[in-house]
């Protein structure tokens, strides 16, 4: 269960570099166009349409998807500077607690996050731009939800992780840029 | 409850929250959630889907995991090795010599990557054995290296920058162009300092090994031409109003690529960890962006801010006496937390505060850059410290020591920038007219 989620989180880590790739390609075609037409208008069509909207969708897309492989690898940001001092046992049990704190905001955003996706489907909501994008459908709100969920399974798990091994603390350590 | 009562709670939680060792993007939303439910009636379900949502896909973020990409690529070339070996050459007849190496080397590196810690790992991971087999104090070694690795959060593209420009919707585009003659300010204090203490104290520094012909220096600084026309292209297209920094940070990453390939020593496999580790990152930032996002939306169902700024301003504070209350307070701040999270506690609090006494956010901007590179070389929670002490395994105190006349250099470069705000907004308004 454990490796299969891991895999998943990988996969979802990688989609989300993808995406970062993918940003930077269409970007730079758009300045190609840009270029070509300063130098030969009308050769080639000069602009994108909704481009920035598709990259900044894009990059909605590789934050959400990138949660839980981050998390995993010990990349999100906190300060251990008390519980790096406490000894094995009450830093594990703080540890527990503070899975638990995240799992339940984690829970609720993705809960209301959810209703949202509901009621764009509901109202049929689209985006502004040349390029309307349902924000119903798969496109926008898909991978933020269904990444919500999937961090919030990788925080249960590593609650279970927690409970079965004692070496979970130091699994988790404190990294930063 | 009354309003400082409820700010006093608020940040209780917070602190709170932060000790245990909570997720700083997870506390800014708890602490957010906190303040909707309690000092406010909006529905606080909704608000934070709808602010996470809109949040997340802004054109302007798109920057930050491009510029982050950028550095990492180049981080994975050849570039510290060629940095070494191509400034070397042009420093080893400056007072203070090879020192210098730390110093300009963290400032080219700077300019092509927004972090300071990258920046600190790249350039020591090659100057510190060097230097230190060359018999150079390790005091200095040490000190210049921390001290200019901060420089990674100001000289442009600066991910600090775009996070504040994001969170107070400044533009990013004016807030890098504002960084580099503060950026060039800091540069010529640091290798004043190493120049002043050389000149006092001629032995501390070894005497030249070997001196180079022009010819031989400009072969040694071969591989460092491309480096610097990236920077040109980068900040010059910014500057010259060709590109957003969006466009800018999309090239740079192309750019850099052709680059590190063409140099050699780059493979798929090392394109493959950049590309991950600028994923990591980002996602990191943002998150911590969406928290603080929501923090705003939350304090500004509450009022706080503005009661705050309505407060301060009542008080007639004098601007210099606000600012030199703000100092004090960053530093303290940055004593425990990381850059990051410094600038967006700020921006949901601290910014209606600061316009309401009629300073200028673009200026601020700049200037608490500067007091949070501050923080990044102060124990216990210095990142530049950290990363140093895994470098060399040096004991953290004795950095923190070593950095410590590099604290006050920045803190001159603050109070600099505060007499003569010009060294900010200069550039800016040019580029304005």
């Amino acid at each position: 269960m454990g490796r299969t989620l891991q895999k998943l989180y990988d996969i979802c880590g990688a989609l989300a570099g993808g995406l970062i790739i993918c940003i930077c390609l269409l970007i730079s075609t758009q300045i190609i166009l840009n270029a070509t037409g300063r130098l030969s208008p009308g050769l080639l069509p000069s602009t994108i349409p909704t481009y920035a909207g598709f990259s900044g969708f894009m990059l909605a897309g590789a934050t959400f998807l990138a949660l839980a492989h981050t998390l995993r690898a010990g990349g999100h940001i906190r300060v251990n500077l008390v519980t790096a001092r406490l000894p094995d046992r009450p830093r594990t049990y703080l540890e527990g607690l503070v899975l638990i704190i995240a799992t339940i905001l984690v829970g609720y955003v993705t809960w209301f996050m959810i209703g949202l996706v509901a009621e764009s489907v509901h109202y049929g909501d689209v985006s502004h731009g040349i390029i309307p994008i349902a924000y119903g459908s798969r496109k926008a709100y898909a991978p933020l939800a269904l990444a919500c969920c999937w961090w919030q399974s990788c925080i249960h798990l590593s609650t279970w992780f927690w409970l079965a091994s004692r070496s979970y603390p130091r699994q988790m350590r404190y990294n930063h840029v | 409850m009354s309003d400082p009562m409820i700010a006093l709670t608020l940040l209780g939680v917070l602190i709170t929250l932060l000790a245990l060792g909570v997720w700083v993007a997870v506390s800014l939303s708890i602490v957010g959630l906190v303040g909707l439910v309690f000092f406010s009636n909006a529905p606080s379900g909704l608000i934070i889907a709808t602010t996470f949502w809109g949040h997340s896909h802004s054109w302007v973020l798109t920057a930050l995991p491009l510029f982050i990409l950028m550095g990492e690529i180049l981080l994975r070339s050849r570039m510290s090795d060629d940095m070494f070996t191509g400034l070397v050459p042009w420093l080893s007849r400056a007072p203070g010599r090879l020192l210098h190496v730390n110093i300009f080397g963290c400032a080219i590196f700077a300019a092509v990557s927004g972090s300071s810690a990258a920046t600190a790992a790249t350039i020591g991971r090659m100057s510190v054995p060097e230097l230190t087999k060359r018999g150079y104090p390790e005091s200095l070694i040490l000190g210049t290296l921390a001290g200019s690795a901060t420089l990674g959060l100001l000289i442009p593209p600066s991910i600090i920058l775009i996070v504040y420009g994001v969170a107070t919707g400044q533009s990013i585009a004016r807030l890098f162009i504002a960084g580099l003659l503060p950026g060039l300010m800091l540069i010529s204090l640091f290798a004043g300092y190493v120049a002043l203490r050389a000149w006092m104290d001629p032995d501390l520094i070894p005497p030249i090994d070997r001196s180079y012909s022009f010819k031989e220096k400009i072969v040694a600084s071969r591989r460092l031409v491309p480096v610097a026309l990236l920077i040109g292209g980068v900040i010059g297209s910014i500057y010259g109003g060709l590109a957003s920094p969006t466009d800018a940070a999309a090239l740079g990453v192309v750019l850099a690529t052709l680059l590190a390939w063409a140099s050699g020593s780059f493979s798929w496999a090392l394109f493959g960890a950049a590309v991950m580790s600028a994923t990591r990152t980002s996602c990191m930032i943002a998150l911590i962006l969406l928290g603080a996002a929501f923090l705003s939306v939350s304090m500004g169902f509450t009022g706080l801010p503005r009661n705050l700024a309505a407060w301060i301003s009542d008080m007639r504070l004098s601007v210099t006496a606000l600012l030199v209350a703000l100092t004090i307070f960053f530093i303290v701040l940055g004593c425990f937390l990381d850059c990051i999270s410094v600038i967006v506690l700020t921006t949901s609090i601290i910014i209606p505060m600061v316009t309401a006494v009629g300073i200028d956010p673009l200026w601020f901007g700049n200037y608490l850059v500067i007091v949070v590179e501050m923080s990044q070389i102060t124990p216990p929670v210095g990142f530049n410290l950290f990363v140093i002490q895994g470098l060399t395994g040096i004991n953290i105190l004795r950095i923190a020591k070593a950095a410590f006349p590099f604290f006050l250099l920045l803190l001159l470069g603050v109070l600099l920038i505060c007499v003569f705000p010009q060294i900010v907004t200069y550039l800016p308004d040019l580029m304005a007219n």
